[in-house]
């Protein structure tokens, strides 16, 4: 019989000392991966969803489209529509707005104040910004409206994910 | 803003902004009115979730009022009438009910806020697309109804 004779509450005290390190393992590790997870996403963020506008149809004007993904919170899988506002700018450059006003997030529309027609207007709180999504000085929202990265795919516009404008206008 | 903590964290630091609560009312049965009371109920959810979605920073969707449809009228109307006061205590200017119990439209002038009745929709048999078409249709004609609501009392 060895020395170390291993006694009934040793015995206990590591195995439990054991188990106790798999759970804190169990519950770090999601822990961690949700703390990298952000970093690794934009990563790989090349996700492009089609719309059901042809690029030949993007006029000076910007019109609304929605387009539908799948998306997954927790468990739950749904589907979801999001908006943009589309248009060729003067260099004929298609631009991609977001609708998410930057004040506290209504919807924003395109020329729907009578009192101006050439701009967004967010009914919320009166928001308004130009046709390039910069917001309008003394209105609520402090920053531009976010852009969709664009894309062209057998004559349809493919929108990313919106991303707030990083150049200052 | 719905009732989940992200967006009361955005609430409780620009109060200021968010004047307008809205309730969605459920009813509930079960036997052979269960299914009409499930797609109402479904209904509700969606259009209340489109409407907030359009003027998330200015109305707070507040957990739906549900109560027995079998209950006594006095009960269900002292139910509601409680949060009314809570929520006007808690300085929304502007109340919304949103329902689609007939019901409710011959007691309307009991409570404070606006009651707003839209027969249901049977939604089962749409796809994703053509109920969500559906569902803006009809918020389209609630958005007006908000925004008036809103000017009347600059
Ligand atoms: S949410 Fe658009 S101006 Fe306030």
């Amino acid at each position: 019989m060895s020395k170390h004779r291993v006694s009934r509450r040793q015995f206990l005290s590591y195995t439990l000392t054991g188990v106790g390190g798999f759970m804190a393992a169990g519950m770090l590790m999601p822990m961690v991966r949700f703390a990298i997870d952000p970093v690794l996403k934009a990563e790989a963020g090349g996700d492009f969803i089609a719309t059901p506008l042809k690029i030949k149809d993007i006029t000076a004007e910007p019109q609304r489209v929605d387009f539908t993904f799948e998306q997954k919170d927790a468990w739950y899988t749904s589907e979801v529509t999001n908006t943009a506002w589309v248009y060729k700018d003067e260099q004929d450059n298609i631009v991609a707005l977001s609708p998410v006003c930057k004040h506290l997030g209504c919807t924003v529309g395109w020329a729907s104040s009578e009192d101006h027609p050439d701009q967004f207007f967010c009914p919320c709180h009166f928001g308004r910004y130009t046709k390039d999504g910069t917001n309008v000085k003394g209105t609520p929202p402090l920053a531009p409206l976010d852009v969709y990265p664009i894309q062209e795919k057998d004559g349809l516009l493919y929108l990313g994910k919106a991303e707030p404008r990083t150049k200052e206008a | 803003m719905k009732w989940v903590s992200k967006d009361i964290e955005t609430y409780l630091s620009a109060k200021e902004y968010v004047d307008t609560a809205v309730i969605p009312l459920y009813s509930v049965s079960f036997g052979n009115e269960m299914k009409q009371s499930a797609s109402s109920a479904e209904f509700i959810t969606l259009l209340t979730n489109y409407l907030e979605r359009q003027f998330t920073g200015r109305l707070m969707l507040v957990p739906p009022y549900t109560y027995l449809k079998s209950d006594q009228y006095e009960d269900i109307m002292n139910g509601l009438k409680k949060w009314e006061e809570k929520i006007e205590k808690n300085e929304f200017k502007h109340i919304f009910y949103i329902t689609s119990e007939i019901e409710w439209k011959n007691v309307e002038d009991e409570l404070k806020g606006s009651l707003i009745w839209l027969p249901s929709l049977p939604l089962e048999y749409l796809n994703e697309s053509q109920k969500m078409s559906m569902i803006e249709s009809q918020v389209k004609q609630l958005l007006t109804l908000f925004t008036q609501k809103w000017h009347e009392n600059l």
